[in-house]
């Protein structure tokens, strides 16, 4: 076996500084621009179902994965759900600690069962439980902007 | 099927934090220690199956491309691919087509990974393996999707941290016999439990580190192989299978496409009764309960009883169905794609009865390597035997 040694720390070899110089600018596509345009100017949540095998989608979709189908009906759902499970973040992305741990969930939307959607939960670690049920807290309709954050996050009902 | 293949072959780097040589460096070392091994070269060699984890690790897109002359794919037919961590598994059973179809009679399978690039660490490249408009705005981290199924096993069939800790326990003692082990260590469940917290129920010493390294197999044809080996090692069957591309919907408590996957490898090995028929596994570990959960969809347990095996020492390298006698990544570590690779050539050693201090008793004749990957979604199973 061809072993190198170990070495812990970059410091202990030259290097130098590189990064990826990548920007994006993305559509939303066909399924998530009527879901998004919907949140931001209605303040109401789409669903869809496949005309052939009743799959739900949870965004808004606009072909089923399962069987291939086009989806070209969308419905109202209230964007209340059950937690499926739960996690509490102490850590940033690089690594440094929170000031206040996040509660991240995955919630299975009423309406649309066969979707569990991620987001965070808006309740202290200690009081959050798998199975509790959940709605959706929106920003006011003058501060949405067409993201994800137009939803801020999920309380207890 | 075109014929028979066996791998005759390995070689693997140790695996390291940070290691002084390149991605390609790092993936000629090995290769030529598996050539070595059986004593080829690379004129010996018809094709490669090369496997390398996110191009972003390296900042170089086309990756493979950028692997290519240390994988030996100068003037052969060679390909890359990737199905996140479960390219590791994948690499071998992509080998296996090119000699199994009787277009190649030798391939070369090459898995490097240098993770260390990354700076601080690779957690840029892990979020954006997610949804651009609907979850990277959330800066996921990769934990996150281990934590939310954490929680979801402990709590469908009532297991306790206590008990999934054990794993970390079991892998990392076991890598101190492994001489390529980046995290060997002889630790108790209360230092698992006491370490540092990252994502409730996840503490560090539950994740597998990231880690710099390479390994590498050699694959032949059935009358090249018994030419140059007495103690070939079969690839009897091999299975994969992705579920949703929606990856909270799956579901969490069962991998459904790790049975799937496991199904498939099973009946082309003829294999009917998994729990009597598989003596020895490597399933995927980058985390503690992983390691459970896998072993209940390769149907090695049942559902939400594999932490009892553990708990009973079942899952012990003296144990009656050793689990993970290499280390696994929790011990010996976790580079990417050449983590799965050297869990397949834990048991292609392990069959030869070559694994050293590592060797389990009772010369196993019959053992499976699985991996799991892309957004935590697809099962890579292979199962090999020594007859």
């Amino acid at each position: 076996m061809a072993l190198s040694e170990r070495i812990e720390r970059n410091v202990d070899l030259s290097y130098f500084e590189g990064k990826i110089p990548v920007n994006y600018v993305y559509t939303y596509g066909l399924g998530l621009e009527n879901f998004f345009r919907s949140i931001k100017e209605k303040g109401e949540f789409l669903a869809s179902k496949c005309p052939e095998c009743e799959t739900t989608y949870f965004p808004c979709k606009v072909f089923c994965e399962r069987c291939f189908a086009e989806i070209t009906n969308n419905y109202k759902v209230p964007g209340t759900g059950i937690v499926e499970s739960f996690t509490v973040c102490h850590l940033n992305m690089d690594g440094s600690k929170k000031e206040t741990p996040a509660v991240v969930g995955l919630i299975r939307i009423d309406g649309a069962e066969d979707c569990v959607f991620v987001h965070f939960l808006d309740i202290s670690p200690e009081k959050a439980k798998i199975g509790m049920k959940v709605k959706p807290l929106l920003k006011r309709k003058q501060d949405r902007d067409g993201s994800i954050f137009d939803i801020v996050g999920f309380k207890p009902m | 099927m075109g014929q028979r293949v066996a791998i005759i072959g390995a070689g693997m780097t140790k695996f390291v934090r940070r290691a002084q040589e390149t991605g390609k460096e790092l993936a000629w070392q090995a290769a030529k220690a598996a050539l070595d091994s059986c004593g080829l070269t690379l004129k010996d060699i018809d094709c490669i199956s090369m496997g390398c984890a996110p191009d972003a690790f390296d900042g170089v897109h086309m990756k493979g491309e950028y692997l290519s002359d240390g994988s030996g794919g100068w003037r052969k037919p060679y390909m890359r691919h990737f199905v996140g961590g479960g390219t590791g598994v994948f690499a071998p059973i992509h080998g296996w087509f090119h000699v199994a179809s009787g277009v190649f009679d030798t391939c070369l399978v090459v898995c490097s990974e240098k993770m260390s690039s990354c700076h601080p660490h690779p957690q840029g490249a892990f979020k954006t393996i997610f949804d651009h408009t609907t979850e990277q705005p959330l800066n996921p981290t990769l934990i996150w999707i281990f934590a939310l199924e954490y929680n979801r096993y402990m709590q469908t069939y009532g297991i306790s941290k206590r008990d999934i800790a054990l794993v970390s326990v079991k892998n990392k003692k076991n890598a101190i016999d492994h001489p390529a082990a980046h995290l060997p260590m002889e630790i108790t469940v209360d230092d698992v439990l006491n370490s540092e917290l990252l994502a409730w129920p996840v503490n560090r010493l539950d994740i597998s580190p990231a880690s710099d390294g390479a390994a590498a197999i050699v694959l032949a044809g059935e009358r090249t192989a018994r030419r140059l080996t007495d103690k070939p090692v079969w690839i009897e069957g091999v299975g994969w299978n992705l579920d949703t591309a929606y990856w909270a919907t799956r579901d969490l408590a069962y991998p459904r496409y790790v049975e799937k996957a496991a199904r498939m490898a099973y009946e082309m090995a003829g294999i009917k009764e998994p729990k009597k028929e598989i003596e020895i596994a490597e399933p995927y570990d980058p985390f503690t309960y992983k390691e459970l959960h896998h072993m209940e969809g390769l149907l090695l347990a049942e559902k939400g009883e594999a932490p009892q095996l553990l708990v009973d020492g079942v899952t012990q390298r003296d144990g009656d169905r050793p689990i993970c006698p290499s280390g696994g990544l929790l011990g010996v570590g976790n580079p990417i794609s050449a983590a799965g690779l050297m869990k397949v050539i834990e048991i292609f050693l392990q069959l030869r009865g070559e694994a050293g201090k590592r060797q389990v008793p009772g010369n196993p004749t019959c053992g499976l390597a699985q991996a799991w990957g892309d957004l935590m979604q697809i099962g890579t199973v292979i199962v090999l035997k020594n007859r």
